[in-house]
């Protein structure tokens, strides 16, 4: 690669519409340097993308932090938002109190090797996620 | 990065190339610039192009969802064409299998499909009245 390499862990604010196609494209590049499959660099990206939409939708502001974790990719997501009442509901497919399919959350959870989340109503949603490559 | 431009009629096919990012505004524009195409041009398949797209969250899915209800309810369908493997992989490990959209794997299958339609002979449906928003 001809651009020197970023230093981790990387800290992207999410404000405006496109900084989650960022954080995902950064996402993806920290995979293929840990030599990710196509497809593992995909589910990631894919798995950022949905987080960091979420931060965008419904707490307007938020940060994403991407890092590399033995071999794999840790990535931390965080915003002050309203936060989510219930957790087992949002993480439960077709549920959603926006305008997506509610495939966002479990979505990105089913992607991800680890995924954990802790929030509360106006204690904004702190998701911490990690992904390894799969055996090939 | 938008290209409007990305809309081309061929045969009896609206040819959408789906861009490779998408934000919110960019979508309602360009799904209103498919329904004006369908009217200007008749057109009965509407092939959602994703070849250039190597990334697709639920936020794609439910464009291609809508998109494809609104086509519908004007007497068009959609079909998409051109996904990667690892998009596929994605999709459907992600829950999203858009049971109601159907899929080609080509352009070559698009149009051996729209041409196939055609000599089907099925009447369009009558579009409405111009009533542009």
């Amino acid at each position: 690669m001809s651009q020197p390499p970023e230093r981790y862990p990387l800290h992207l604010w999410i404000v405006e519409e496109n900084h989650p196609l960022v954080a995902a494209w950064q996402a993806r590049m920290l995979a293929r340097r840990l030599h990710f499959s196509l497809a593992d660099q995909t589910a990631l990206a894919t798995a950022v993308l949905e987080v960091a939409r979420n931060i965008v939708r419904y707490a307007g502001r938020g940060e994403v932090i991407i890092r590399p974790y033995d071999d794999g990719v840790e990535v931390v997501a965080r915003d002050a938002g309203p936060g989510i009442a219930s957790v087992e509901l949002a993480l439960t497919d077709g549920y959603s109190t926006g305008h997506s399919l509610g495939l966002g959350l479990p979505g990105a959870k089913r992607l991800m090797s680890t995924f954990e989340i802790e929030t509360a109503p106006g204690a904004g949603t702190l998701i911490t996620m990690r992904k390894f490559p799969r055996a090939r | 990065m938008m290209n409007f431009s990305s809309i081309q009629k061929l045969d009896n096919l609206l040819l959408v190339s789906v861009p490779r990012d998408l934000v919110d505004d960019e979508v309602i524009q360009l799904r209103r610039d498919v329904l004006n195409a369908i009217r200007q041009y008749k057109s009965q398949i509407i092939l959602l192009d994703f070849s250039r797209v190597d990334i697709c969250d639920s936020f794609f899915g439910r464009f291609i969802y809508g998109t494809s209800q609104m086509t519908r309810l004007m007497g068009a369908k959609v079909i998409i064409s051109g996904l990667q493997d690892a998009v596929i992989e994605t999709m459907v490990e992600l829950g999203m299998t858009l049971p109601d959209v159907d899929a080609v794997l080509d352009l070559d299958d698009a149009l051996a499909l729209s041409r196939s339609l055609r000599s089907a002979a099925v009447p369009p449906l009558a579009a409405g009245q111009d009533d542009d928003e």
